[in-house]
């Protein structure tokens, strides 16, 4: 942890504090106003983007925790994400559960599928785990779409808005708040799971997994509970998005989103908190930027050629993803880092 | 040094940028519009795995609002502005377009699609804002809400095909066979809803229920187990790239002739006949029977002469495409919805958009419409009844003769099917 | 009984084809330890290439699949020079999620030079079917399983007796000790890749000529993923041997199980649960080398 010059530790409770100085409380609290106020200046189509960011953060704050802490590779996360809505949606609906009963329910279901198509990372890792997990995506789509007593099939199930005790969170404005908190909690959960031993021992299951075995790291228990922890966040991301879609559809998570889901983290920065914010954020802006900019282009000129306003979107983003990865392997947190470092020696940097 | 100010300066301007957009975009002034038009919002799958729908579809809309808004002068007095986006099949896109819509002030919203309308209109009925797809299905209008169809729906597909069946080809005696090849999806689940609700009254037996993909490459495999079962009908109900597929391999495992096979509206349009033609011959589709809502383009209903003219004049590749008919004539459906609505709540209503405005359109324009016959161009008269939220319910069977796709017989009604499976009484 | 016949035949020509797709994965994973995430849009590509060239242009053959063959090999020289030599020697998981980057930018690229989404290429070999016993088989299918049978010859032959094969074989094997021998090891990687793009046209253009050029393609890229896990990811023969019975198992498996598993589609999640069988039971493959490990 980089503190600003003068600042000491004195005790383990300094030591250990997310926000150790005033500068940090006083900032914190300004963005928390900022965001709390945000619908007050959003307009609609804002409010919804940032509804959707919220969503992502979350799910991808699990994939980090699985693959950027623990070095798992997940392709198949956005399956994890239905297996949480369809869970969370038939319990409100057909059980009458309360919302947040459910949103629970939704990312303890996924967890636990999560886990078992987690058990071949004890044998195998790399490659044939990415594939793997390609192929729960693909099982868990399957199952879904067969099984339709239960899941409504293709039609998807019909899912009512979130609600708190007897609040209704019907309107964008009460679905922005409920996502911001739950997304605020995620963070703060993630950024303090990593401090703990548990987060030291993905880390180092990470960085060399027999390494970590001989240290005395029950490979078994740890890479498991990565796969809980990791796919019970996509869980609840899930559930937030059938409830604030009303639809439980399989169509809303494609294998496409899981290959984005990791573009965005590694934008971001693989195992760092504040990755996830910036690599959603980024990549949702960008789509913003290419749906609203891409047909007044296609209108400007008219000679592009016809896929243009449509192809520029993936072109882009994989464009993105190759170069981060070939110029700036440690994402836009790393940038984030040295802005913050040269903030504080500013003008002396030296 | 340089470099890293110089870097530092960038990105500090980059997250600038990024931060004031929503800003800016949210708080600059709205441009006034000068001229007093009515906004709706249309989709068309133009990428994606069915642009050989979307596109057409999409020159459709094109070209029949430009008839409308130069030749027409709008509806009610007021131009028609179409703000047309491409929803490229994708569900996730569908929810931010339709929420554009409602943001943007559009007074109502149609699909292509009954798939995209699946993903819309979970947002639509809850705001109501009312949509229309130009190809519907059960799921879409079963329970009545605020979703339309200005044609019946795939589940009366099977119907008029099956009725045609019994009446004009099957001569044995006994129950007829009928193999069902569905696409997974809501093209697919309409029909087969219309079978479940419907195959005991026709007299039929549905002998296999198979599925395939929007992508699929081959369906050998499924087709071997439909042809051990010997049925006397294939019925497919899909699009036209995978009905092609379907077809072919039919004709690979000499299925056909022999089975009588029958095509759902989704997928019975030119695109069919010219994949089927340049993949495997002319004479594989030739006698394909299909059903569709609309007149071909060879008939002489009064208002095929300017969707003639329109089309090839500006796109002439879309001459004898259904889809392209298709959408032309739910145009002509919004247009005398919206004159209703003009006359009966006012242009000041409907212009402000908004929640008042989605209930003026529903009320005063889509349930009071009566009577309009679409300039002859489909077989029964736009009239709401209560409770049967598809606006027309007429269908014709046609059958590829020649490489052409040719009308047989008179327009049949389809009566409301009731589908308690979406929760109707 | 006839429809066991036909489900083993069909099985077994869909099965070549797949074969043919993964060996281009093995060539890649063999000498340079990449995983290629980006098969099936590789195949889309070079398809939709020749479209460019046999239709819109309007070459013959003879000069047309030469010219693809030729782009083929550009692609897979600025794909490793430009994309994959910057990441030497990155761990797995960026190796990985480079491919996933370039699989999402061929996409893109493909919607946006051939916004038609699909498209039909002029038929190669006669379409009459073949009849085998009671079943049916179209020719084509008998053809590119030859075809994929001869270039696993030539890529074995090749791999086992030219020089640079054996180099190959050597990088993958110990890069360090292969670089001290004064081997070029980037030649090689690019090499590697040249093969794959090459593989992977080829088997785009017989795909095409047989069902069309469409989206679908993509997804024969996840279907040579579970080849390749099935075979080994190191070995030609596996690729080989793995590609048929994929194929066998999901017509066959399919075709009987759809009786009694009225979930639609079941053909498609075959080979994915082939994966996770697999991946329990024998993690390397039929024919794959468990690498020992050390710290």
């Amino acid at each position: 942890m980089d503190l600003p010059a003068g600042t000491r530790n004195h005790n383990y409770a300094e030591d250990m504090s997310i926000f150790r100085t005033k500068t940090h409380w006083f900032l914190l609290i300004v963005l928390l106003v900022v965001l709390f106020t945000a619908p007050l200046w959003f307009g609609n189509y804002w409010l919804s983007v940032a509804n959707l960011i919220g969503i992502t953060i979350i799910s991808v704050t699990g994939l980090n925790i699985l693959t950027g802490y623990c070095g798992q590779l997940s392709i198949g996360h956005a399956g994890f994400m239905a297996v949480g809505a369809y869970t969370s949606v038939v319990l409100t609906t057909r059980f009458n559960l309360p919302f947040l009963a459910g949103l629970i329910c939704g990312g303890i279901m996924a967890g636990i599928v999560g886990m078992i198509f987690g058990i071949p990372s004890l044998r195998v890792k790399g490659f044939y785990l990415a594939i793997s997990t390609i192929a729960a995506q693909a099982i868990i789509i399957w199952v879904i779409r067969g099984w339709t007593d239960v899941t409504g099939g293709y039609a998807g199930l019909e899912a009512g808005p979130a609600s708190i005790g007897n609040l209704i969170l019907k309107s964008q404005t009460a679905e922005f708040f409920l996502i911001l908190t739950i997304t605020i909690i995620a963070i703060f959960a993630a950024k303090n799971l990593v401090r703990t031993r548990v987060g030291r021992a993905f880390v180092a299951i990470r960085d060399n997994d027999l390494a970590a075995e001989v240290m005395g790291i029950n490979l078994f228990r740890y890479k498991l509970t990565a796969f809980f922890i990791g796919c019970f966040f996509a869980g609840v991301a899930g559930a937030l998005l059938a409830h604030t879609n009303r639809l439980a559809s399989p169509e809303y998570f494609a294998f496409t989103n899981s290959v984005l889901y990791i573009g965005m983290m590694i934008i971001g920065g693989l195992g760092t908190t504040i990755g996830p914010i910036f690599g959603v954020i980024f990549f949702q802006l960008l789509n913003v930027l290419v749906t609203k900019l891409s047909p007044a282009l296609q209108s400007a000129f008219p000679h592009l050629p016809g896929g243009f306003t449509s192809g520029i979107a993936p072109t882009l983003f994989g464009l993105a993803i190759i170069l981060f990865l070939i110029f700036e392997p440690r994402g836009l947190a790393h940038r984030w880092q040295l802005f913050k470092s040269s903030y504080r020696l500013w003008p002396f940097s030296y | 040094m340089k470099t890293k100010k110089l870097l530092l300066f960038m990105s500090v301007t980059l997250a600038v940028i990024l931060l004031a957009t929503p800003f800016l975009m949210s708080c600059g002034p709205k441009v006034a519009d000068t001229t007093k038009v009515l906004k709706i919002g249309m989709m068309t799958p133009s990428t994606g795995p069915v642009p050989e729908k979307g596109i057409p579809g999409q020159h459709g809309i094109q070209d029949a609002m430009e008839y409308i808004n130069n030749e027409l002068g709008g509806a009610g007095g007021y131009k028609i502005e179409v703000s047309w986006r491409d929803s490229a099949y994708d569900p996730a896109k569908v929810a931010t377009i339709v929420q554009d819509f409602m943001n943007e002030g559009d007074i109502l919203f149609t699909t292509h699609s009954s798939s995209e309308m699946k993903m819309a209109q979970g947002k639509a009925n809850e705001a109501g804002f009312p949509g229309l797809a130009t190809f519907i299905s059960t799921m879409n209008l079963h329970p009545a809400q605020h979703i339309y169809g200005p044609t019946p729906d795939y589940g009366d597909d099977f119907v008029a095909l099956i009725k045609y069946y019994m009446e004009n080809i099957w001569e044995g005696t006994g129950k007829p066979k009928v193999a069902l090849h569905l696409l997974s999806g809501s093209v697919g689940a309409g029909t087969l809803d219309g079978a479940n609700a419907m195959a005991e009254e026709l007299g039929i037996e549905i002998v296999a229920t198979e599925y395939h993909a929007i992508t699929t490459t081959s369906e050998i495999e499924s087709l071997t187990r439909i042809k051990a079962l010997n049925p006397d009908v294939l019925l497919i109900s899909g699009v036209p790239a995978s009905t092609a597929i379907i077809i072919e391999n039919a004709k690979t495992l000499e299925m056909y002739p022999g089975t009588t096979i029958m095509c759902a509206s989704a997928s019975f349009t030119k695109s069919l006949v010219d994949i089927v033609t340049a993949q495997s011959g002319a004479d594989a589709i030739e006698g394909v029977y299909g059903v569709f809502h609309t007149v071909s383009w060879e008939d002489d209903a009064p208002g095929i002469a300017k969707a003639r003219e329109y089309c090839q004049k500006n796109h002439p590749e879309d001459y004898g495409n259904m889809d392209y008919l298709s959408t032309w004539a739910t145009c002509l459906v919004i247009r005398e919805i919206l004159a209703t609505a003009v006359k009966n709540a006012g242009y000041e209503v409907l212009a402000q958009g908004g929640a008042a405005a989605w209930k003026a359109v529903e009320e005063q324009g889509i349930q009071k419409v009566k009577g309009y016959d679409v300039e002859g161009l489909q077989g029964g008269t736009i009239t709401y009844t209560a409770g049967d939220n598809r606006l027309d319910n007429y269908l014709r069977i046609y059958r590829v003769t020649n490489g052409k796709i040719v009308a047989l017989g008179e327009w049949e009604p389809a009566p409301l099917i009731k589908y308690p499976q979406y929760g109707d009484e | 009984m006839s429809m066991l016949v036909q489900f083993v035949i069909t099985g077994l020509a869909i099965g070549m084809i797949y074969s043919l797709i993964a060996l281009g994965f093995v060539v890649v994973w063999k000498s340079s330890g990449v995983a290629n995430l980006s098969l099936g849009q590789l195949v889309l590509l070079s398809s939709w290439f020749t479209y460019s060239m046999l239709v819109q242009a309007g070459l013959p053959f003879y000069l047309g699949i030469p010219l693809v063959v030729i782009f083929a090999i550009i692609l897979g020289w600025i794909i490793e020079r430009i994309i994959l030599r910057p990441l030497i020697a990155q761990p797995i998981l960026s190796l990985i999620t480079v491919t996933l980057g370039l699989a999402y930018f061929i996409e893109g690229i493909v919607v946006i030079i051939w916004p038609l989404s699909q498209a039909y290429l002029p038929r190669f070999f006669p379409t009459e079917p073949i009849h085998i016993g009671s079943a049916v088989v179209t020719q084509e299918y008998l053809w590119a399983a030859v075809i994929s049978l001869v270039l696993f010859i030539l890529l074995s032959l090749y791999f086992r007796y030219n020089r640079m094969g054996i180099a190959m074989r050597a990088t993958a094997d110990d890069q360090k000790a292969v670089q001290a021998c004064g081997i070029p090891v980037t030649k090689i990687f690019s090499r590697s890749w040249m093969f794959a793009c090459v593989l992977s046209a080829i088997g785009g253009i017989l795909m095409s000529s047989i069902g069309g050029i469409r989206p679908g393609l993509v997804e024969t890229g996840l279907l040579a993923f579970s080849v390749v896990i099935l075979g080994g990811l190191d070995s030609f023969v596996g690729a080989m041997i793995a590609g048929p019975i994929i194929g066998l198992v999901e017509t066959v498996g399919s075709g009987y199980l759809a009786n009694f598993i009225k979930w639609p589609e079941i053909r498609t999640v075959i080979p994915f649960i082939i994966i996770v069988i697999v991946m329990c039971i024998k993690p390397y493959g039929l024919f794959g080398e468990n690498r020992i490990e050390r710290i």
